[in-house]
């Protein structure tokens, strides 16, 4: 991750001293020929201003985060972190054997597989019962909507309110005669989280699914009906592997949402959060800002950035870069 | 608002025979009352929360800490208290100017890049598009670090200070932006013919006069939809904002939280200013939605799929 943007700064870089070679991308000749107008004049200097915001604000940071790992970071040695004492891995070491770190990682991961797993079948099902045309779909679309419209601080702000002791949700649940106990603290917490998660997301995977029946054509149905299949048999057999593709993709992208996730987390359950919730993102957060280990912090991140990784390499494989008619557009 | 197709795109199915009845049963994927069910569930559970901001923005505190879903007492007070207790009337315009600036910038900037992406071939350019993937998935945690560090060296070194002005959100968010803007414009921009360009360019349009003239007439929706994802990155972000702001520059979505915070223990909480100041929050967002949804649900599947 961190070298694929290093790598995309320094091609900026290169590019706006012109090195105006034919890339190697497009060997056949025809291609080539027909543009060869636009070959000539380039305006890669439009790349610049992009490019170098990015490699300001992302890329340099991302090195600095990178080396303050190694530094001896606390509130009074930041002032001057260019001479804090460094101390090498003793940050990582600290990280995974006498920090939470462990916990939050099982827990960042944990969290997100669960609610990917409840969030998949709801978006199926939601892109499912929309697909058909019926009076009033266009407004029903629109509500399925609405969770992945509003702002996480929002929804979480929301939630909080709804799950505090006494309130709403008590309240309901009270009439039906549950008594469920905290919401916001103890290990019930961590299933809170879930729930919103599940509530805040199952859009998105509804989104995804929606485009890949799209894809379905129209012959697959004429054949299906001809040949008599029950409904469930025609979803099991005939649609559903068209969802395959937009489904993988809701997965990965889910569980980068997921994982990355600190807004909702944060205003659910505030900092510092209950430990069942301590979550990668906040626990990274509250090393910094609340007990100013700045660089057991960055050593933190960095941990995370590899388990980021995981997901986003198979993410960035898996992606088509170019269209077969663009320039390159052979993968 | 909109018709059916419009936030699925083109149905190959309904193109056909519109209307018929045949037809409607031949690519019917369930029965009709697994079909009520489903819609009736999903429904209730997004409605239900949804309905209970408002019902508890009118509700009065203690009403909403019993636990009530509909108000015993109704009252729109709230909706006046929040500018100055929330400090919502600062916190939103300094979302707006914030959020708003960065569409702007994000937009133009990401068309010109996703333009010299998709017409020209040069060495990197399947390392930048890749980048642009990768490089939204970067946890933020990890970056706010670094650049506040980043920003607080600013002010010691060079004397500009960053770090509580709304620049620094400024710049932050225009950079974080910016790949998911640049993809959505990549994707758009592949859609569109090149003979108009070809034209002008025998015309004697230059470079400059070809995006200006030729491409951001024709690609505005693209524009629009990169613009929002920019606007909604500025508006929805608490971590970079509860770092780098003081409470004059604060945005919305961190006066909330503070609010909400501040709230613990104590006597009853101020829920219905809570829920009151979440509804205003939340308003410009599900606007900008409804008003954009079909451009919106196109240009956030490409983005994703292709």
């Amino acid at each position: 991750m961190s070298t694929d943007s290093l790598t995309a700064g320094k091609s900026t870089r290169r590019k706006t001293s012109r090195a105006a070679k034919p890339g190697p991308q497009s060997p056949d000749g025809t291609l080539r020929r027909r543009k060869g107008l636009s070959e000539r004049n380039r305006p890669l200097w439009m790349l610049i201003p992009g490019g170098l915001l990015m490699i300001v604000i992302i890329v340099v940071p991302l090195l600095l985060g990178i080396f303050m790992s190694g530094l001896d970071l606390d509130q009074y040695s930041l002032r001057q972190w260019v001479s804090a004492p460094f101390i090498g891995v003793q940050n990582f070491v600290e990280a995974l054997t006498a920090s939470p770190l462990l916990h939050a990682i099982w827990l960042s991961v944990s969290y997100s597989l669960l609610a990917m797993v409840v969030t998949i079948p709801l978006g199926i099902a939601g892109a499912v019962a929309t697909q058909n045309a019926f009076k009033g779909r266009a407004l029903i679309r629109s509500i399925f909507l609405i969770p992945y419209v509003l702002p996480s601080f929002v929804v979480a702000t929301v939630w909080r309110t709804m799950f505090q002791p006494g309130s709403v949700i008590d309240s309901m649940l009270h009439s039906v005669g549950i008594d469920a106990g905290l919401w916001l603290n103890g290990p019930q917490s961590y299933w809170t989280l879930i729930l919103v998660q599940i509530w805040a997301s199952w859009p998105f995977v509804y989104l995804l699914a929606l485009s890949g029946l799209q894809s379905v054509d129209h012959e697959v149905h004429e054949a299906s009906a001809l040949d008599g299949a029950l409904w469930w048999n025609k979803l099991r057999y005939v649609v559903f592997p068209y969802l395959k593709g937009p489904l993988s993709l809701a997965f990965l992208i889910g569980m980068l949402h997921h994982i990355n996730n600190f807004t909702l987390p944060f205003v659910l359950f505030g900092v510092p959060a209950p430990s069942d919730v301590e979550l990668l993102p906040i626990l990274t957060y509250v090393t910094s800002f609340q007990s100013f280990r700045f660089g057991l912090s960055a050593a933190m991140a960095f941990i995370s950035l590899i388990l980021i990784a995981i997901p986003l390499f198979i993410y960035l494989r898996a992606v088509k870069l170019d269209d077969a008619e663009t320039p390159g557009g052979k993968k | 608002m909109s018709t059916a197709t419009t936030a699925a795109g083109r149905r190959p199915s309904e193109d056909f025979r519109p209307g018929s009845k045949r037809q409607h049963e031949v690519t019917r994927l369930m029965p009709g009352p697994m079909l009520a069910i489903i819609l009736t569930v999903l429904c209730a559970l997004v409605l239900i929360p949804v309905a209970y901001i408002f019902l508890a923005s009118v509700n009065s505190d203690i009403g909403v800490a019993r636990g009530e879903f509909f108000p015993s007492s109704f009252s729109f007070e709230n909706y006046s208290t929040i500018w100055s207790s929330v400090g919502l009337a600062t916190g939103l315009a300094n979302s707006v100017l914030v959020a708003g600036s960065t569409a702007v910038v994000s937009a133009l900037m990401s068309i010109a890049t996703a333009y010299v992406l998709v017409r020209y071939q040069f060495r990197g350019r399947l390392t930048i598009l890749r980048a642009l993937l990768g490089l939204q998935s970067v946890p933020g945690t990890l970056m706010v670090l670094p650049v506040f560090v980043l920003f607080s060296s600013s002010a010691t070194y060079l004397g500009i200070q960053v770090i509580g002005t709304q620049w620094g959100l400024f710049l932050t968010y225009l950079t974080f932006a910016m790949p998911f803007s640049t993809w959505v414009m990549v994707t758009y921009l592949r859609g569109l013919p090149r003979e108009l360009e070809e034209a002008a360019r025998i015309d004697g349009a230059s470079n400059m006069g070809v995006l200006l003239r030729i491409i951001l007439p024709l690609s505005w929706p693209g524009v629009v939809v990169s613009g929002i994802f920019a606007f909604l990155l500025g508006w929805n972000d608490v971590l970079f904002a509860s770092v780098m702001t003081r409470p004059e520059s604060q945005t919305a979505a961190v006066a909330l939280q503070v609010f909400g915070a501040s709230q613990e223990g104590g006597a009853i909480p101020f829920y219905g200013q809570m829920m009151a100041a979440s509804l205003v929050c939340a308003a410009p967002v599900v606007i900008l939605y409804l008003i954009f949804q079909r451009y919106l649900v196109g240009g956030l599947t490409a983005g994703g799929v292709k």
